[in-house]
């Protein structure tokens, strides 16, 4: 179980989360609602651990881990723009977290391979990642961040730059392989209609707090 | 975590500014302000004395010239750059992006190849300047020649930036003048004008900093008129071991370049972050008019940026054609002269980037660390400033770096690790602004999607940010080996008789008496600009070779 305990941000002199808590159980996504600057994205980068809280703690299955680098916390963020590598290839792309595990790259690569047949992309293994259209480019970074078997998955508005008919489709593609995955899962966005598709339970954040929704 | 490794990274830099630039201006200051001697008898501890500059003839008359030159050239390169800017950037044409991309070649170029290049052509045996002399008009001994080398840096410079800058212009804007009845030169004047002026005013800031703090140039082609402070401040410590006057010469070039590059750095804030327009679409010319403007923009760019050029690769084609070129390159001097300019180079390259990348990732991390957090005034002030001081080497010239070394060090002057620091310091802001710049380009997730993908913050950089940045450090690697080869003022102050550079030997070669001395440094020169392209080539690597980090990320 991923838990965010009491936690409190300032930003510019002003409280950005003030006493935040939350807690999401392992095959369970919540969604953060909220408008933008509202604090949501913050919170999801203190919960991977790139963004330090000012105070409050973040645990996984009852182990503090406030201080654990991001590399050691074994979570995967899917960013917004998707942040994949323009350097590398899709299929090196997806392979990037094995390598770090100290997988070889030749098996990082196969294990990428069948990762991408399994999302319907194994004719662009090869193709530089800005050839690919936006839904490729999303399957792509869903992918790269499942193939390490993360223990929680982090969505940073993973849909807000494809179009509304992609938007759709790929929801559903989506909470299948998450629910598939088995892993705790948070969901920042402000569409509701995207959180309602993709999460069990939903939190709104207003003034540094959650509100619950549902 | 971020701080301790923004900290840790700073420090090499860090060192490196306070022992080979700080310490030695301080010093200067001291000589300066301390002794404020002219030669009229050592006064120690008046202070005063140094506004005594003003009182000497010949002093002032240097200070004013030097000044003047600098004004002069930015005016002329004002004048010439801003139409030729204007065709290159609102004209489509075959040709276009080739005279753009040799718009860089005088920045490869060094100093005394462009000085060379300037007598070949205008000398009193060059193409143009034999038959004048001839005709009783010798241009030596004038003005005309060091501020048409000027020209031959700092034209290139101007047009760059001005094509840049109308580039930046927006087009409805011009479009709304114009359905608004403004004519096209009113819709020039009211609405692109303002928006270029800046970043004109910036480049002339650059061009009057180049100018003013000249030496090379100024020290073959200003002859004893026309010589800048930075010539005269040569001359002193070298053939009069006057160090008062020299000092008090030095601390009113550093307090006036300092006062223009605060202009520049003003300038270059308002600049920054000018957001996405739509910039006016180039069209092919249309009518006589149209293609004169262009041919006449392409003939000022011959002329002042290429003829002199040109005009070295004839002179030393004729050279090797008579068979002299071979008997030069054969000779053990020029051997040995090239052996030195390699191996300095190769060495001040090498500590060149190591400094360049420490400084720009210090940087980024600071600026990281601000992000994170939210940046308080004093984290602001210290990367502001940190940033700032990559820019330092730039502002103070080589000569003052140089004396400020003998000074602060007179029992290192002769040491190679002295002579490898200076060059370094001279070459590695180039990798540090390339660095930031391109750093600043960089989205800040790569690292953290790597990051959280399991990367320790080596292998972040190691496989993420130095990859997608690798680009803009073969670029600022170039230029700094480029600033290296040519480095012509430090070598000529720290230097050891052994350690005769390409710059040097041409150097000493034109101080010779006789045509074969001046046909042997014109040959030295076009191999050192030979190999100044070169190393820029092969360390830039091919031009088609597209940016990753610029690739669009969302398809």
């Amino acid at each position: 179980m991923l838990e965010l305990r009491d936690i409190h941000k300032q930003w510019d002199h002003r409280p950005l989360l003030a006493g935040v808590s939350l807690s999401v159980q392992a095959g369970e996504t919540v969604a953060l609602l909220g408008a933008s600057g509202s604090g949501k994205s913050t919170l999801l980068k203190i919960a991977a651990g790139l963004e330090a809280p000012d105070a409050g703690t973040v645990w996984f299955d009852g182990v503090d881990i406030t201080e654990l680098p991001p590399e050691q916390r074994g979570f995967a963020l899917m960013f917004q723009d998707f942040a994949l590598f323009p350097h590398l290839n899709v299929v090196d792309n997806v392979a990037f977290g094995l390598v770090e595990q100290g997988v070889r790259k030749a098996q990082a690569r196969e294990r990428a391979r069948t990762m991408l047949q399994r999302f319907g992309l194994g004719a662009h293994a090869n193709s530089r990642v800005w050839t690919l259209s936006g839904g490729e480019q999303q399957r792509v970074a869903l992918a790269r961040a499942l193939i390490t078997q993360p223990r929680a998955l982090l969505l940073d508005e993973p849909f807000s730059a494809l179009d509304a008919t992609l938007r759709e489709q790929l929801r559903g593609e989506f909470r299948e392989r998450i629910r598939e995955a088995g892993i705790a899962a948070i969901l920042v966005t402000h569409d509701e209609a995207e959180a309602r598709a993709m999460a069990q339970r939903a939190w709104g954040m207003k003034d540094g707090a959650l509100v619950p929704l549902w | 975590m971020q701080r301790l490794t923004a900290r840790s990274l700073a420090l090499l830099p860090l060192a490196f500014l306070a022992v080979l630039l700080a310490a030695p201006v301080l010093r200067l200051l001291a000589e300066g302000f301390g002794t404020g001697d002219l030669g009229g008898g050592v006064v120690p501890g008046e202070p005063l004395r140094w506004l005594a500059l003003w009182q000497d003839d010949y002093l002032r008359w240097r200070v004013v010239w030097s000044f003047l030159q600098a004004a002069i050239t930015c005016v002329l390169a004002l004048l010439l750059g801003l139409p030729v800017a204007w065709v290159l950037a609102r004209r489509e044409f075959a040709g276009r992006a080739l005279v753009l991309r040799l718009l860089m070649l005088p920045f490869v170029v060094p100093t005394l190849v462009a000085a060379l290049g300037v007598l070949a052509l205008w000398g009193p045996r060059g193409w143009l300047g034999a038959p004048l002399a001839e005709a009783g008009l010798s241009l030596e001994e004038t003005p005309w020649l060091l501020l048409y080398g000027n020209l031959f840096f700092n034209l290139c410079l101007v047009v760059r930036a001005g094509v840049d800058a109308l580039e930046q212009v927006s087009a409805p804007r011009v479009a709304a003048a114009r359905t608004l009845g403004a004519t096209p030169w009113r819709a020039f004047w009211r609405v692109e004008w303002p928006s270029i002026a800046p970043w004109l005013a910036s480049a002339l800031c650059l061009v009057f900093l180049y100018c003013f703090s000249g030496f090379g140039l100024a020290l073959i082609l200003g002859g004893q008129r026309y010589a800048t402070v930075e010539v005269e401040i040569y001359t002193l410590v070298a053939y009069e071991l006057a160090l008062g006057p020299a000092g008090v010469l030095a601390v009113w070039m550093l307090g006036l370049t300092g006062a223009v590059a605060l202009g520049y750095a003003w300038l270059e804030r308002r600049l920054a972050a000018p957001g996405r327009v739509t910039p006016i679409a180039r069209t092919r010319p249309r009518g006589a008019l149209q293609w004169l403007a262009v041919w006449a923009a392409v003939a000022v760019l011959l002329l002042v940026c290429a003829a002199p050029l040109i005009a070295i690769l004839g002179h030393a084609a004729r050279a090797f054609w008579q068979g002299q070129g071979a008997a030069v390159l054969a000779e053990p001097e020029t051997l040995a002269a090239l052996w030195n300019t390699l191996r300095f180079t190769a060495m001040a390259l090498t500590l060149a980037t190591g400094l360049g990348l420490s400084h720009a990732l210090a940087v980024r991390a600071i600026d990281s660390a601000g992000a994170v957090r939210g940046a308080s005034a004093a984290q602001g002030a210290w990367a502001l400033g940190w940033r700032t001081a990559a820019y330092l080497p730039f502002v103070v010239s080589p000569v003052t770096v140089a004396f400020g070394l003998l000074l602060l060090y007179p029992s290192w002057t002769a040491s190679l690790a002295l002579l490898i620091g200076a060059y370094a310091l001279l070459a590695y802001p180039f990798v540090a602004k390339s660095l930031m710049a391109a750093l600043d380009n960089l989205p800040a997730n790569y690292a953290q999607a790597a990051a959280t993908l399991g990367a320790r913050p080596w292998r972040v950089l190691w496989r993420v940010t130095l990859p997608l940045v690798g680009k803009a450090l073969r670029r600022g690697m170039a230029f700094a080996a480029a600033t290296a080869l040519g480095e012509f003022a430090v070598t000529l102050f720290l230097s050891r008789p052994e350690w005769t550079t390409l710059t040097t030997l041409i150097y000493q070669r034109l101080g010779r008496p006789g045509g074969a001395n001046l046909d042997a440094a014109l040959v030295l020169a076009c191999v050192l600009m030979g190999l100044a392209l070169l190393a820029f080539t092969l360390i830039e690597g091919p031009s088609d070779d597209a940016d990753p980090a610029t690739k669009t990320r969302v398809g």
